[in-house]
């Protein structure tokens, strides 16, 4: 993957699809991958596949549920919810994630102020 | 946890249903790009722009595909068969390849196998008796006369019996041949002569019938006889029923007691048919229960549980010291020793077997180094393709991973072709082994033996595979992709590391080679050997007379006289004479004996020297040459003055400095104990023992005055053994239809016998040594043609800049040469030290023989040259202008 885009933590993707299936309900691969994009301002550039290994990951632990069904135009598509499972996973998650950023962004400052 | 749990089992679900998984996914991404292709649109691109651009956004879609499986399969299980497919699909392209590889691993594997059953059968495997760790061999010993190990008397034996408490039974054996009647032609089995609680000792239940009792083993008993299974199968027909029916022994009746299973061998530790007899009922070494002079009977004991060695060897050193109280004139100077069972049977074979086991090991590193450099250099050749594989995604650790697998589906294919040779080779080792082998294992490919083949071709994989594994895995991706790449990815590293494989099995071969150079110097030395004696147009046949027929030594002598007579007038008979005990074949009696005149010897330091009783005609049908005095006549017989022949040592240790002729000297033996016997003659030494064995003090004596038990008959003729062999038995019929001749053999292969195994052994070694040598020849073949092949565009520039073709066969040949020296300079000190391994195997040959070391220097050297000749002859012929196109 090219240097200048953030390469992207493999847990911080599953981490925001969680969110984005929490906030947008039942949604397929290429909405994740949309949304994920459009959300961060297209800071973010993936390979929108690597949405499905992460896909795969949060289905294995029961996270997330898929279903086939049929897209806004008409086409068959998986689409996936979050579980309650997931749920709860993403709000322990979600409070780890602030609180680690928090303190990495208290470093960081501070590191540039000394 | 549990979601560890769901997913471990949403994966075993999924690896169950590969395709239909596949399938999904394939669906899931075509979705995928549609929309993201109708995205593209809507922003106004063209469909085909749209595709387009949507494709590189989902990113390589077979990259996906896979990282989609790894996450849904048994990621273990799953590459590990995918793997193993991958592997069978490379070997099968390169059937050439595989071919080598595999034939190479099946020569060292089955090597391996064959010799590890003989090792594993003989000295690892336990003796197939209960308890085996128990049983002790007991000797006498008397060590001022240099007599380490021998056998007993029964009356010193049955003191033992009664007087120690530290085993819980013991049995005396004996064996020999004795005559089997009533049952068809007349035939001999091997016999072994027992006390009655040899079968308790070792713990071994008949299959028919039952064991000896005590009292069988009382003189006056009736006579009882137990038989092997093997003689039950092949002469009895497997009859139920034989128990209680009556057999002859050297014309007396036997009844049948008992039938032992095949796998109880002992004291005759093959799987012959045999019988066993009390000793009370011998005919031979029954008549010697009662005296105590003598040394016969071979002791075996089993100890008390929990006895250690060390009470054991106090108990019989105290044993040993009241027999010499109370019997001096037997027994003084003479103590006890005792040393495993096992370690006896397998004593004088155990080095043989260890020195083989090395020399196949050698040949299996060999074949190691051999497939190592063959899948170097094709890893070199495939870097591409790996480069293509990383690129897909495969990740180094799965490279790796793949490479070995090859290797390892590569040594199984050789483990199992090395299996099925060594089947092969187990026949053919059971085959040529000698007779007097200690087989008390049946030798063969047991699961055991099965189990250490694997792991030997798995251990092997893994030790010529991972080199080149780990050259495959840090290959650079850029330049193999680039064009040419598979050319020149070659790294000095990778040249470095075949260079020194090959270094590496010049150097084993030289060890190998060594050793076999040796141990063929030493056999030619032995076959070398004059005997004495000239064996070649002489037959001998063993007539044995049975005892209780011919019990008195005046009929031994009538019947040879007449036997001989009978002979001599056959037609193409030269020489005929009678002669007991026959050299090389039967033993020797060595026998003290006193020179009449001179003081008796202190104790320890006595007069022996080997007898032999033999008819008048022996020395010219043996040309043994007469060096003074004169040879027996017919008037030597009973009645006439007692006298007899001294070989030349005998002469020169007792008679230093006279003349022996006229001197008298006296031996305490049958017939005529104590009579003193003038020595009429000296003649030439013979070695009588083994060939290896210098010659002996020898005294002969006249078989008229003093016959020995069976009349030997040899015979010195133009005609053939078969047609020799059928005259004596027509005569001997003709005296006692009753009489079978047996073991009638040319002198000849009589004395090869005697070197059977150290011929055996030789041969396998140098067998071993010759794959060796072919082994390395193919290695350095194959680094100097690759490294021809690799070389063809800087050879073209060479000779495009006028070089020679002189020039260029001097820059291969140097490349060789450097490798050659590298390995024989590894090579010499540890062939050096490899060779005092062999030790006392070698007969006049000293262990570090320069003759041997540079002829076999000289020969790899030679062997190299000609390896890299061949590639090197292949790089003048380069055409520069095809070379400069090459790349």
């Amino acid at each position: 993957m090219a240097g200048d885009k953030s390469e992207i933590l493999q847990g911080t993707l599953d981490l925001m699809v969680l969110k984005t299936l929490e906030s947008m309900g039942p949604l397929h691969g290429y909405g994740i991958a949309r949304r994920i994009e459009q959300v961060s301002e297209e800071a973010l550039q993936i390979n929108q596949g690597t949405i499905y290994a992460s896909l795969v990951r949060l289905m294995q632990r029961g996270w997330i549920s898929g279903a086939w069904g049929t897209s806004d135009h008409n086409r068959r598509a998986k689409f996936y919810s979050i579980t309650r499972a997931g749920r709860k996973q993403l709000h322990t998650e979600a409070e780890n994630w602030e609180r680690i950023s928090a303190v990495i962004g208290r470093v960081l400052r501070s590191a540039e102020r000394g | 946890m549990l979601a560890w749990i769901r997913a471990l089992a949403s994966r075993t679900r999924a690896s169950l249903s590969r395709r239909q998984l596949d399938q999904e996914f394939e669906r899931e991404l075509d979705a995928h790009l549609e929309m993201l292709a109708d995205e593209n649109v809507r922003r106004g691109m063209s469909p085909e722009q749209a595709r387009r651009a949507a494709r590189i956004r989902l990113g390589g879609r077979a990259q996906l595909q896979e990282t989609n499986r790894e996450l849904h399969g048994l990621p273990a299980l799953e590459t590990f068969f995918q793997d193993t497919r991958y592997a069978f699909r490379m070997l099968r392209k390169n059937p050439g390849f595989t071919a080598v590889a595999v034939l190479t691993l099946a020569l060292g594997i089955g090597a391996n196998t064959a010799i590890f059953s003989v090792v594993y059968a003989m000295l690892l495997k336990p003796l197939p008796y209960s308890h085996p760790e128990q049983l002790l061999t007991v000797f006498e010993a008397q060590p001022q006369a240099g007599v380490n190990a021998t056998g007993w008397s029964y009356a010193n034996f049955a003191e033992l019996r009664e007087q120690n408490r530290i085993f819980s039974d013991m049995a005396g054996s004996q064996q020999h041949q004795l005559t089997l009647t009533g049952r068809g032609e007349p035939s001999v089995v091997n016999t072994s002569v027992v006390t009655p609680e040899l079968f308790s000792v070792f713990g071994q239940r008949p299959i028919l019938g039952r064991p000896f009792y005590p009292e069988d083993g009382k003189p006056g008993a009736p006579a009882a006889v137990i038989l092997s299974e093997n003689l039950w199968r092949g002469s009895f027909g497997a009859d139920p029923n034989v128990i209680g029916s009556s057999i002859n022994l050297d014309k007396r009746s036997f009844t049948i007691v008992g039938v032992m299973p095949a796998v109880f061998r002992f004291p005759i530790l093959t799987a012959s048919e045999q019988l066993w007899i009390p000793l009370a009922q011998d005919p031979f070494f029954g008549s010697w229960m009662d005296r105590r002079g003598g040394h016969w009977l071979q002791v075996t004991g089993r100890l008390k549980p929990g006895v250690s060695m060390t009470q054991a060897q106090a108990e019989l050193e105290a044993i040993g010291a009241r027999l010499a109280r109370e019997f001096p004139a037997e027994n003084d100077g003479w103590t006890i020793r005792f040393m495993p069972l096992k370690q006896k049977i397998v004593g004088n074979v155990k080095s043989a077997l260890l020195v083989l086991m090395g020399a196949v090991a050698l040949v299996l590193l060999i074949a190691c180094a051999n497939i190592a450099n063959l899948l170097l250099t094709r890893a070199t050749s495939r870097a591409r393709e790996i480069a293509v594989r990383t690129a897909l995604g495969a990740g180094r650790s799965r490279i790796v991973r793949q490479l070995l697998r090859e290797t390892l589906v590569l040594g199984l294919l050789g483990g199992l072709a090395g299996i099925a040779l060594a089947y092969l080779g187990v026949q053919g080792l059971t085959a040529l082994m000698p007779q007097d082998l200690p087989q008390v294992n049946a030798i063969r490919v047991d699961n055991f033996v099965l189990g250490f083949a694997l792991l030997l071709s798995a251990v092997a994989s893994c030790a010529f595979g991972l080199a080149p594994a780990l050259f495959a895995a840090n290959s650079n991706l850029q330049s193999s992709l680039g064009e040419g790449g598979a050319r020149s990815g070659e790294s000095g590293n990778r040249r470095r590391a075949r260079s020194v494989l090959a270094a590496g099995e010049i150097a084993l071969a030289m060890v190998l080679l060594v050793a076999a150079g040796l141990l063929v110097r030493s056999f030619s030395k032995l076959m070398a050997v004059n005997p004495g004696f000239d064996a070649q147009h002489v037959v001998q046949a063993d007539i044995s007379l049975p005892r209780f027929q011919y019990s008195m030594p005046q009929q031994w002598a009538a019947f040879s006289k007449e036997l001989l007579t009978r002979l001599q007038s056959e037609p193409g008979m030269r020489d005929t004479a009678v002669v007991v005990p026959r050299p090389m074949t039967d033993g020797f009696v060595n026998l003290g004996f006193d020179i009449v005149g001179n003081p008796p010897v202190s104790a320890g330091a006595s007069r022996t020297a080997n007898y032999v009783s033999v008819s008048p005609d022996y020395f010219r049908v043996m040309e043994i040459p007469l060096l003074a005095g004169r040879l027996f006549g017919p008037h030597d017989v009973a009645a006439s003055p007692r006298v007899s022949l001294i070989s030349e040592a005998m002469a020169r240790i007792y008679f230093p400095n006279q003349n022996p002729l006229g001197k008298q000297i006296v031996f305490g033996f049958p017939p005529d104990i104590g009579a003193a016997r003038e020595i009429v003659g000296v003649v030439g030494d013979v070695r009588d023992v083994a060939l290896e064995q210098d010659p002996q003090a020898m005294m002969y004596v006249p078989y008229a005055q003093a016959p020995l038990g069976d009349a030997n008959v040899v015979v010195r003729s133009g005609l053939s053994a078969a047609s020799v062999a059928s005259t004596i038995r027509r005569d001997v019929q003709q005296i006692d239809k009753d009489l079978p001749v047996t073991d009638v053999a040319m002198m000849k292969d009589t004395i090869d016998g005697t070197v059977a195994q150290p011929k055996f052994r030789t041969f396998l070694l140098g067998l071993f040594a010759a794959i060796a040598l072919v082994l390395a020849a193919t290695g350095i073949f194959g680094v100097i043609s690759y490294s021809v092949s690799r070389r063809t565009n800087e050879i073209g520039i060479r000779v495009a800049l006028g070089a020679s073709r002189n020039t260029i066969l001097g820059m291969v040949l140097r490349e060789t040469l450097v490798m050659t020296w590298a390995g024989l300079v590894l090579g010499l000190p540890s062939a050096l030290a490899a060779s005092h391994l062999l030790g006392h195997m070698l007969f006049n040959v000293s262990a570090n023989d320069p003759a041997t070391l540079a002829t076999v220097a000289f020969t790899l050297a030679l062997i190299a040259v000609i390896a890299g000749y061949i590639p090197a002859r292949r790089a003048t012929r380069v055409d520069p202008m095809v070379a400069l196109r090459y790349e």
